[in-house]
């Protein structure tokens, strides 16, 4: 379809331009660290404490990177009138959204790619299949409407102060499952009521919702 | 066809009216000069002839169409250059255009020529961000023109362009209706057979010129 | 909905008078829970400013769809007028919840957010984020129509909260803080107390609407005495 060349191209784009000098996967990167480094002395973790406060500790920092992550999403893009330039085109609102939406999920996969090992060896999580599978499918959801929200959020006054008001109770379901599933998975059970096909439709939900609202946050 | 019909159109921030209401006509092919302080509302103007604002109150036919109900009809057929020049720093300039002409389904090596007609070839690889503001600008031009627009509208092209990129914009404008908002007066007389003049806080005193 | 201040007046005077007959039937008709005392009397007006705060939300996500559809200005200021009186009713169901609780049931901070109680905050959080879009965004149609998808997406996903809680409460139980089956006057006292309350939450809407219009009337005629008379 031809929709999607314009998804790729935007996406391509973003993806280029941050592996080009781009501060946001350093920015998430430092951030990641330090936030081991704190949750490591603040919840005095220990070969015996860690497997059971490594759920939460995965969970906070998520939620905080991907704040930063989807926050930067559109930002630069209506200041350098980029924005405009793309609704002009026949791409249409939706498909700029997904590509953007598309960049702010590779960003955040990567983060993971280097947040999970992190934490599997500075703090001594069992990090296995499944607590992947959590992760990047409440990712994916986070980032429909996290990318959505900042955009909403970008054309007001209170950027910062909006942007997690309005998507945490959003992102609330995302992350009470999937903290679940990770949980039962580090704790090495079998994961009980389903929880990875329920993410999937939260972000098969989710990303519809989201595409379809992108023409009204986007465009006049 | 008339380019453009502009009937009634207001603008309001909030409650309070910013521009208008103000009739608007332009022919195919005709230069038109947007004039006024800052302040007056010329790019609040130009941002609802580019379908990128929805005005208050008043109707808009674009090329034929309604501009309000059809817009997707006509962003196509129609280019835009805001204060902003539209380009991604990081990209180089070729990338910069390549990207916009697969946005427009345009063949890449469009984007190679539309370069070359603002003589940027010998820049293509360098990086936006190191771009001087005048082929920063040019390159800007580039891309609002890049799908070879029958109509463009332009919010203060000759702010960072130098004296050969003026020469160069009368060129790229022959024979395509135009929207030029400038304080240039000079830049206007060359360019626009008409001008529109609007007042501090959007009123308007409409004052033709001969037409060109 | 555009009522004249004498219908208002009444409306409100109406309301208060429903309101004092709700409280006679909490306190005085309806008889003393045998298990929980006297406590038990808040659940009244919990469960129906609960009740009262899903009839705003119904009224905002109507009213933030028509908008969007239409454009229609009287549906945006019912969704805006329907918001604050809203968020007004979550949080007096929410702190009402809270201090029911508490005695019964010697109340657990670990144990409390269970569905309805998680859900019925992001709701407050919903209502909240949709006010405050309002209040930053560009006035005018930028923040009708921001704010209106913060209604809709908001309020398409209190129902996910919910489920998800109770999805997560099915592997985690804990206690249900549940009203047992209501002999007859109490119920009768219930009905009455909602009834009631549903009439105060719309009469306090068609109060705050007229407010609203009556502001955005005050803000036409400042700017137009300000505004160069238009020529053509």
């Amino acid at each position: 379809m031809n929709g999607w060349r314009a998804v790729r191209a935007v996406a391509l784009r973003d993806l280029r331009a941050e592996t080009r000098g781009g501060e946001l996967i350093p920015a998430m990167t430092q951030f990641v660290v330090l936030a081991l480094i704190i949750a490591n002395f603040a919840f005095d973790l220990d070969r015996v404490s860690a497997p059971r406060i490594s759920p939460g500790v995965l969970w906070m920092v998520i939620v905080f990177t991907a704040l930063i992550a989807f926050g930067r999403a559109f930002a630069a893009d209506r200041e350098n009138g980029s924005l405009d330039a793309m609704l002009l085109s026949p791409a249409g609102a939706a498909a700029i959204f997904l590509g953007k939406a598309l960049a702010a999920v590779v960003f955040m996969l990567v983060i993971e790619a280097f947040l999970l090992p992190g934490m599997a060896v500075f703090l001594g999580s069992p990090i296995n299949l499944e607590v992947v599978a959590a992760v990047v499918l409440a990712t994916l959801g986070m980032a429909a409407l996290g990318s959505l929200f900042a955009a909403l959020a970008a054309r007001t006054r209170a950027r910062e102060i909006l942007l997690p008001v309005l998507v945490l109770p959003l992102w609330i379901p995302l992350i009470v499952v999937g903290s679940r599933a990770v949980e039962e998975a580090m704790g090495g059970g079998a994961l009980q009521g389903q929880p990875l096909p329920l993410l999937l439709d939260f972000d098969i939900l989710f990303v519809v919702v989201a595409t379809l609202a992108a023409r009204f946050v986007l465009d006049d | 066809m008339r380019a453009v019909l502009g009937h009634d159109l207001t603008q309001t921030y909030g409650a309070g009216p910013v521009l208008g209401p103000l009739d608007l006509e332009l022919e195919e092919g005709e230069h038109l000069a947007l004039l006024g302080p800052n302040g007056s509302g010329k790019t609040t103007l130009l941002r609802i002839l580019a379908t990128l604002a929805r005005p208050a109150t008043g109707a808009l036919q674009i090329l034929g169409h309604d501009a309000l109900a059809q817009r997707q009809l006509v962003r196509p057929r129609i280019g835009y250059l805001g204060h902003q020049s539209g380009v991604q720093p990081q990209l180089s300039a070729l990338e910069n255009l390549e990207f916009y002409a697969a946005l427009y389904h345009l063949e890449p090596e469009r984007a190679r020529a539309a370069l070359a007609e603002v003589g940027l070839e010998a820049v293509s690889g360098r990086r936006a961000r190191e771009l001087s503001r005048g082929m920063e600008q040019r390159l800007a031009l580039a891309r609002a023109l890049l799908h070879d627009p029958e109509l463009v509208f332009l919010d203060e092209p000759d702010a960072s362009l130098d004296v050969t990129a003026r020469e160069l914009l009368g060129r790229l404008l022959a024979g395509r209706a135009a929207v030029i908002a400038t304080h240039d007066r000079a830049l206007a007389a060359s360019l626009c057979g008409r001008e529109l003049e609007l007042g501090a806080g959007g009123a308007t005193r409409p004052r033709l010129g001969t037409p060109g | 909905m555009i009522r004249d201040t004498r219908t208002l007046r009444l409306l409100a005077l109406a309301a208060v008078a429903a309101m004092l007959v709700a409280a006679y039937m909490i306190f005085i008709y309806a008889p003393q829970d045998q298990v929980q005392g006297p406590v038990q009397r808040i659940f009244y007006l919990h469960v129906s400013s609960a009740i009262a705060a899903y009839f705003c939300f119904a009224l905002v996500l109507g009213g933030c769809v028509h908008y969007l559809v239409y454009g229609n200005l009287v549906a945006d200021r019912l969704a805006r007028a329907g918001a604050l009186v809203g968020l007004l009713f979550t949080i007096n169901c929410v702190v009402m919840g809270i201090i029911w609780a508490k005695p019964i049931w010697n109340w657990d901070p670990t144990q409390t957010w269970d569905a309805r109680f998680t859900s019925t905050v992001v709701l407050g959080v919903v209502y909240a984020g949709y006010l405050l879009v309002r209040r930053f965004a560009s006035p005018g149609r930028s923040a009708m129509r921001l704010s209106a998808v913060v209604g809709i997406i908001g309020f398409i996903d209190v129902p996910i909260v919910h489920f998800s809680v109770q999805w997560w409460r099915t592997l985690h139980p804990g206690p249900i803080i549940e009203q047992d089956a209501l002999p007859a006057p109490m119920l009768v006292a219930f009905m009455v107390t909602m009834v009631c309350t549903v009439f105060l939450a719309a009469v306090m809407v068609a109060i705050r609407y007229r407010l609203e219009l009556e502001q955005e009337a005050r803000v036409l005629e400042s700017s137009a005495s300000l505004e160069l008379l238009p020529q053509r």
